[in-house]
């Protein structure tokens, strides 16, 4: 055979997945990766963005007190469209929340290997996403004084029991399971990594702070078996929440009679959309975290890589669901409907002229290209290993992924049965200051956890190293081969060639 | 103490070497200080009192603040009534006979009070010109009682004075006007009035001051159509209509349709003959902008103003033509030179009248010229018309329009004019421009005015005598029948009103005299039975059997056929066309302060808080502009900001106004709202004028209309069509709105229950003329929300009139539905509350339980009818105390973040319940009535227990036409509409 050495590892390393680590570690090189950065001081950088986020939590803080004081009519919500901005966040926020989930639990019970890097991450995101969502049910109600309360039965003197039939309902249970299970899960999985910070501290009120929130870990073998087991637990327990979480969102409107709400394809199409908002906004912010925090050695190009292929998946389930919606529309024979999707589209046919005015049909547009063009340059190995594009990709696919919502939301209700009825939504600026304002609280928050805790599961990465290299000295695995890469490899398929 | 030298206004400035002039801007201080001083009109100053004095008083009213504290007041107690009043039960309604007045007439009225505060009217069912029903101006003039902007000080030169004082002021100076040349110094410009106390009061002032002369003026007059009369008959005479008598109805620029003064019977005997079938009358429209009228006739000719003389004059050609009583016009139809088209709806207008020969009627309406009157009491008169009857008229005034007033302004510039009194309703706002009033009303030196508001002619005038309202004073009216009719208070004047009799009554000395006492002695001094059937007659409200007789004048056609001949006939040009209507809403701005009335919108273009310029859409082609441009209307004066409104089925080539808007008074809600047409105006051409300019401002000026959608969208909420389509496949369309819908479920089961409540609506009936709206507003406390809010699409009417139109944009069919909660069985908006916060009752009643809503609006959104309205924000947080009173005490007052809507006014039926349980018996079909029910003019809605036969509400629900908006839906209403069934000339077909 012709065929030197260096081809055939050239050849054989075109057809194998890029790595998990890189570079030779160790338990004290990966937790001085991991986390030195907890004691370094603060940089200007992350400063100035704690500075914006928090300018930003102020502008979020001004809305809720005008919306509280003033009453709804402080936003662009009138009777035609009686729900806009304060659900199409609540649901955005909530899409955006399963992707923690799905990598931390699914992906565990799947033993997905390469979930160990990035699951602290997306479980942090998952949290304060829902936690921003959460700002909405009870914030969008006439008198959430009392939405507070009323929502959830209990047995009152005047014995007046919640509707069970209203989704809203469902709602009020899966949204605050989901955050209690997200929570407990992601909490659970910071503790070793509390007690390692613990150890590693130099401060007194460092240790004692750290100290405390690791509930005494200990690192023992029983700790350990106890920790493992209560882990796997939570993930069962909370893989069937990533399905029906969005399932029961989708229910708010499949459940009624308006014309692009009452659809039976809404509770998978919705969790779809769900994960694909979820590894987008994962995406978006790995991408520039991995790059100033130094996290490049345990997220590598395969853990974005494979981010990009499941953003592939659910953008080709989510195409599917717009194509049967519209298909549907018109097949059901249902004229409501039909005028719903025509005039969402803006193509019209027969006697719908009167829709090719409407303003919102760009939204419409926009959010096919966000959501089905953007995401096909995944299709290409380029696109799925160059970190601008698909950082890029990703923005595009969180804008679009609000542009559905607000398709499903306002479009559907501005034009309902009763000509007569339709009229245009406009929001104002209280609007615009809620979901710019929980997007910077949201960012606050996550620039906090940065700072303060392991962004990476230095736990797990620690495991990962262990089983890696056991399994090279059993030689169960070849020496080149995908876990392990030397350092003369280390700049395969990185765009940092710098 | 050493002074500050401060300048304190009223001293001359003490310690200071010059007196100050204070100004407040530079305008100002080139013009020199303001005449009213720094305080704007109407506001309480400390009048004369120095700094010094200001600080004594200061002083001694807190010594005596302080003294006031030793004393021991003395004990009061709150008790209840020791001695009940006879009747008054608290908590319990009860109903009083009284009117209101509007152009003279007086329609009856039945006033709701609780413990003596008035808070609903209806219509009475036994007065003439009511029948039970109301229009818009009736149902919201509850709220003019109570309205905080009412001025409530009588004034000389803005300083408050007691009437006691006016009294004095006034009796020296009528005698001396008296004593010096018989009162030729003394004018009266009067609301135009039918009131028999008046007509006496007059009488007696005229004996008194022989000079003295009396005029009446309103905006919307009915001057032409007396001048028609005196051509047609040689005497000034009212024509009364009769509609349920007519089966061919043609109107030239007449809108009987809406429920303007005196139109009630004439819409409910439209209404009557709406039903599909041989006796189904059928209507034609010759107007310039779409009315009400022209939304319901069969046909409609869309004209230029101009152009309605030659309309009328070729149509009575064409009846003349084959001779008989117009055989005089015959020869004249050339002259009118008609386009095929208008030529072609004329002989089918005509051959159609003929046919129906006593069963036809042509109406003309008042802002028509004299000819087209005389020319319509030509062709009734031949065609034997049963619908017409004439009559004395009612008003005391035969001439109540512009030409007056420009006699009257020319007296006062040649200064014979001392005194002026004025009651007409702001006349400074509607008389014609180059009048200019304003000016001559300040060159007289003893001016009077009494109103309800500081309004602009008030600002103008010397002395301010508030107005009481129609529900404060005792007094009487004629009704447009000639019915006499009484006013009847009840409550006390809020804000020290007077009455116009106590005015003139001061120019005979008598202004001590209290109003009930006047009224009372008029009419024990006119009939005898007075003294016995006083009671009765105050109790009915009217006097049974006083209608005016009918006169049966002979038509003198050749006398309008040489008047016809003679008439000069515009030519036809292409220049603009200006086209004024009084509004529908705040008729001539008397009502421009009533938040209901603005709110309401506009029957025909759904316009709120605002008048526009109305136009054709080719007529907006052509001028480059679109609904919301702002542009210049300019016509022989000074331009005027509009904004432009595109109105399908307008005249091509001719702009419509209305008046009413533009108010300069002191009434806050009027403030800023529309634009005054008056510069527009001319007394010689009151309605408008050729050569209308529209000049595009570039701006925008938004419009709050409440439907911007126009089309059905091949869908049929409203079912409209031809006798000819209902007799054949549109009963299939009306049977698929009722074919029931399967559903997985088993239906609830009503039969169990003793009522199950249900409507109808039928839209045959329906005119659109929204009188329902207010009434249900008025029932339900329904909050206004203000421009603001209507444009983001917030009203709150828990009813509202939906209006479509389809087929060309030039000569649409609009097609207008009332649409309120229509109580499904299967409603989608229950399910889907979190907190149970809309239920249904076993009676079928979709219930709203405020106390318990969150405001989540999942119902409305899931309501496919979207009548489900939202407190956006506290709308009535800042009523006034007085404004409170006003409220319905039986329906709660919501609060923000609450949704609510139609209740098929459950504490009516309530009410009904607590009698009929007591009386232990079922509840009869005329307790409950609904208030859009009541109100409506046209008895098109009915409401009842559809578990009795018997009733209306079941038989319509059996009817053929009936059907269920959105039935596909599977809703189950309770409310069925009855299809509107037109019925076309097959000749226009």
């Amino acid at each position: 055979m012709a065929i030197s050495a260096a081809a055939r590892l050239e050849a054989r390393r075109a057809l194998e997945p890029l790595p998990l680590l890189e570079g030779e570690q160790d338990d004290g090189t990966i937790n001085k990766t991991l986390l030195d950065y907890v004691w370094r001081k603060p940089g200007k950088g992350w400063l100035l963005l704690i500075g914006l986020g928090l300018a930003g939590t102020g502008l979020l803080t001004l809305a809720l007190v005008v919306t509280i004081a003033k009453g709804i009519g402080m936003w662009g919500n009138n009777i035609p469209v009686a729900w806009a901005f304060g659900i199409i966040n609540f649901v955005w926020w909530i899409g955006i929340g399963h992707a923690g989930t799905l990598i931390s639990a699914i992906l565990l019970l799947f033993q997905q290997k390469w979930r160990t890097s990035i699951n602290r991450f997306a479980e942090a995101m998952t949290l304060f996403a829902v936690l921003q969502a959460a700002l909405f049910p009870v914030l969008h109600t006439g008198r959430p004084w009392f939405a507070i309360y009323w929502l959830f039965p209990y047995p009152s003197t005047n014995r007046i029991w919640p509707q069970f039939k209203s989704p809203l309902m469902w709602d009020v249970f899966a949204v605050s399971t989901y955050f209690i299970t997200s929570l407990l899960f992601w909490y659970l999985g910071l503790i070793p990594d509390l007690a390692a910070l613990r150890d590693s501290s130099t401060s007194r009120w460092m240790r004692r702070i750290y100290g405390t929130l690791s509930f005494g870990w200990r690192g023992s073998a029983r700790h350990w078996h106890h920790y493992k087991i209560a882990y796997l637990l939570l993930a069962g327990l909370a893989t069937p929440l990533v399905l029906s979480v969005h399932t029961i969102v989708s229910y708010d409107f499949a459940v009624s009679v308006v014309p692009g709400w009452h659809e039976t394809i809404f509770p998978p199409y919705f969790v779809a959309g769900a994960v694909f908002s979820g590894f987008a906004m994962v995406m978006t912010l790995m991408v520039p975290a991995r790059r100033f925090l130094k996290l490049k050695q345990v997220v590598t190009a395969r853990h974005l890589e494979a981010m990009c292929k499941i953003m592939l998946a659910t953008s080709l389930i989510v195409g599917y669901g717009y194509l049967m919606e519209h298909f549907l529309s018109w097949y059901s024979g249902n004229p409501y409907d039909f005028y719903q999707y025509a005039n969402r589209r803006g193509i019209l046919h027969g006697p719908f002229k009167s829709a090719a005015q409407d303003p919102y049909i760009p939204i419409f547009w926009l959010m096919v290209f966000c959501n089905i063009v953007v995401p096909s340059i995944f299709w290409s190995k380029f696109g799925r290993t160059n970190v601008y594009v698909m950082w890029v990709a990703s923005i595009f696919i969180n804008v679009g992924m609000w542009c559905e919502r607000f398709v499903i939301v306002v479009i559907s209700l501005h034009r309902d049965f009763l000509p007569s009825s339709w009229g245009l939504y406009k929001p104002t600026w209280v609007d615009l200051s809620l979901l710019f304002g929980t997007i910077c609280f949201f960012s606050l928050l996550f620039l906090l956890f940065l700072k303060f805790l392991p962004a990476v599961a230095v736990q797990e990465v620690k495991e990962m190293r262990h089983e890696l290299h056991k399994e090279h000295e059993r030689h169960e695995i070849p020496e080149f081969s995908q876990e392990m890469v030397h350092p003369m490899e280390l700049e395969v398929g990185e765009e940092e060639k710098r | 103490m050493p002074s500050l030298k401060l300048p304190i206004l009223g001293s001359s400035g003490e310690g200071s070497p010059q007196p100050r002039t204070q100004w407040r801007s530079l305008d100002e201080r080139e013009r020199g200080l303001a005449p009213s001083g720094e305080f704007p009109p109407g506001a309480s100053e400390i009048g004369g009192t120095s700094r010094r004095e200001f600080v004594q008083l200061l002083g001694a009213s807190m010594a005596f603040a302080g003294a006031a504290g030793c004393l021991k007041l003395p004990a009061e107690q709150i008790l209840p009534y020791t001695r009940q009043p006879e009747e008054i039960v608290p908590g319990r309604p009860l109903h009083y006979a009284t009117a209101s007045t509007l152009g003279g007439r007086a329609t009856g009225l039945l006033a709701t009070a609780f413990e003596g505060r008035p808070t609903k009217i209806e219509g009475n069912p036994e007065h003439p010109s009511s029948l039970g029903a109301t229009g818009l101006f009736e149902q919201a003039s509850i709220l003019q009682l109570y309205d905080p902007n009412r001025a409530a000080v009588l004034q000389e030169k803005n300083r408050p004075r007691s009437w006691r004082e006016f009294l004095a002021a006034q009796h020296a100076r009528a005698n001396a006007l008296r004593t010096k040349d018989g009162g030729a110094g003394l004018r009266f410009l009067l609301e135009p009035g039918s009131s028999p106390l008046i007509g006496e009061l007059r009488a007696r002032i005229q004996k008194l001051f022989p000079n003295a002369r009396f005029r009446s003026y309103t905006a919307v007059s009915d001057d032409e159509a007396m001048r028609g009369a005196r051509l047609a008959f040689g005497a000034a005479l009212e024509t009364r209509f009769d509609l349920s008598k007519a089966r061919v109805i043609a109107c030239l620029e007449a809108d009987p349709l809406h429920p303007w003064p005196g139109s009630i019977p004439a819409m409910r005997g439209w209404a009557d003959k709406r039903e599909p079938g041989p006796e189904m009358n059928r209507l034609y429209a010759v107007e310039c902008a779409l009315s009400v009228t022209g939304m319901n006739a069969d046909h409609r000719l869309r004209i230029r103003p101009s152009r309605l003389l030659p309309v009328a004059l070729a149509l009575a050609a064409k009846l003349g033509s084959a001779g008989g009583a117009l055989a005089a016009f015959g020869r004249l139809g050339a002259k009118a030179r008609l386009e095929p088209g208008q030529q072609r709806f004329v002989d089918a207008l005509a051959s159609d009248l003929r046919r129906a020969g006593r069963q036809g009627v042509v109406m003309v309406g008042p802002r028509s010229p004299a000819l087209v009157h005389a020319l319509a009491h030509a062709i009734n008169s031949s065609l034997g018309s049963e619908a017409v009857s004439h009559q004395k008229p009612v008003l005391h005034d035969t001439e109540t329009g512009a030409d007056g007033l420009a006699e009257l302004a020319a007296e006062i510039r040649s200064g014979a004019v001392d005194t002026l009194v004025v009651t007409a309703a702001n006349p400074l706002h509607t008389a014609p421009y180059e009048l200019n009033l304003a000016t001559a009303l300040d060159a007289v030196p003893n001016s009077i005015y009494r109103g309800l508001y500081q309004d602009e002619t008030a600002q103008r005038c010397a002395w301010f005598i508030p107005a009481t309202h129609p529900l404060e004073e005792w007094g009487d009216a004629r009704a447009h029948d000639g019915t006499v009719t009484f006013l009847q208070p009840l409550v006390q004047p809020l804000f020290n009103g007077v009455s116009e009799a106590q005015v003139l009554a001061a120019f005979l000395g008598e202004g001590d005299k209290s109003p009930y006492a006047q009224l009372r002695e008029y009419w024990r001094a006119t009939r005898a039975d007075a003294a016995t059937a006083w009671e009765k007659w105050i109790s009915d409200g009217f006097i049974r059997g006083t209608a005016s007789p009918a006169e049966s004048p002979q038509v003198r056609a050749d006398a309008v056929a040489a008047a016809a001949q003679s008439a000069r006939f515009e030519t036809a040009s292409p220049a603009l066309e200006l086209n004024v209507v009084p509004d529908y809403r705040l008729y001539d701005g008397r009502f421009a302060n009533n938040v209901w009335l603005q709110e309401t919108p506009d029957p025909v273009t759904k316009l709120t808080w605002d008048n526009a310029a109305l136009m054709s859409p080719a007529t907006a082609r052509e001028l480059g502009v679109k609904t919301h441009d702002a542009v210049d209307l300019g016509l022989r004066g000074p331009p005027v900001h509009a904004a432009v409104l595109v109105v399908p089925g307008h005249a091509d080539g001719a702009v419509t106004v209305s008046l009413g808007y533009g108010r300069r008074g002191s009434e806050q809600n009027a403030a800023g709202v529309g634009f005054d047409v008056a510069p527009l105006r001319r007394a010689s051409a009151p309605w408008g004028g050729r050569g209308l300019t529209v000049t595009r401002l570039g701006r925008r000026h938004s419009l709050a209309i409440t439907q911007e959608h126009w089309s059905m969208e091949g869908r049929d909420p409203a079912l409209d069509m031809d006798l000819s389509e209902y007799q054949g496949p549109g009963r299939e369309r009306i049977e698929e709105g009722r074919v029931p819908v399967a559903t997985m479920h088993t239906p609830w089961d009503y039969s169990k229950v003793a009522y199950k409540w249900g409507m109808a609506i039928d839209l045959a009936r329906c005119t659109g003329c929204s009188a329902c709206m207010v009434a249900c507003q008025s029932e339900n406390n329904v909050p206004v929300v203000g421009k603001g809010n209507v444009e983001k699409s917030r009203e709150m009417h828990w009813l509202r009139l939906d209006r479509y139109f389809s087929g060309s944009e030039e000569d649409p069919r609009a097609t207008a539905q009332p649409m309120l909660c229509v109580h499904c069985e299967t409603a989608p908006c229950e399910y889907v509350c979190p907190v149970n916060a809309t239920v249904h009752s076993d009676e079928g009643l979709n219930e709203m339980v405020y106390n318990r809503c969150i405001g989540t609006r999942y119902c409305s959104n899931n309501c496919p009818y979207k009548v489900r309205r939202f407190n956006f924000f506290n709308y009535t947080y800042n009523q006034e105390d007085v404004e409170k009173l006003r409220n319905n005490p039986d329906v709660t007052v919501r609060s923000r973040g609450v949704m609510e809507k139609c209740t098929y006014c459950v504490q009516r039926i309530e009410r009904a319940r607590i009698d009929s349980r007591v009386q232990e018996r079922p509840i009869a079909e005329k307790e409950v009535q609904t208030a859009c029910q009541q109100a409506c003019p046209a008895h098109a809605i009915v409401f009842g227990n559809l578990h009795d036969p018997a009733q209306e509400v079941t038989k319509r629900h059996g009817d053929e036409r009936h059907y269920f908006v959105l039935n596909d839906v599977g809703t189950r209403p309770r409310t069925a509409y009855l299809a509107r069934v037109r019925n076309p000339n097959p000749e226009l077909t």
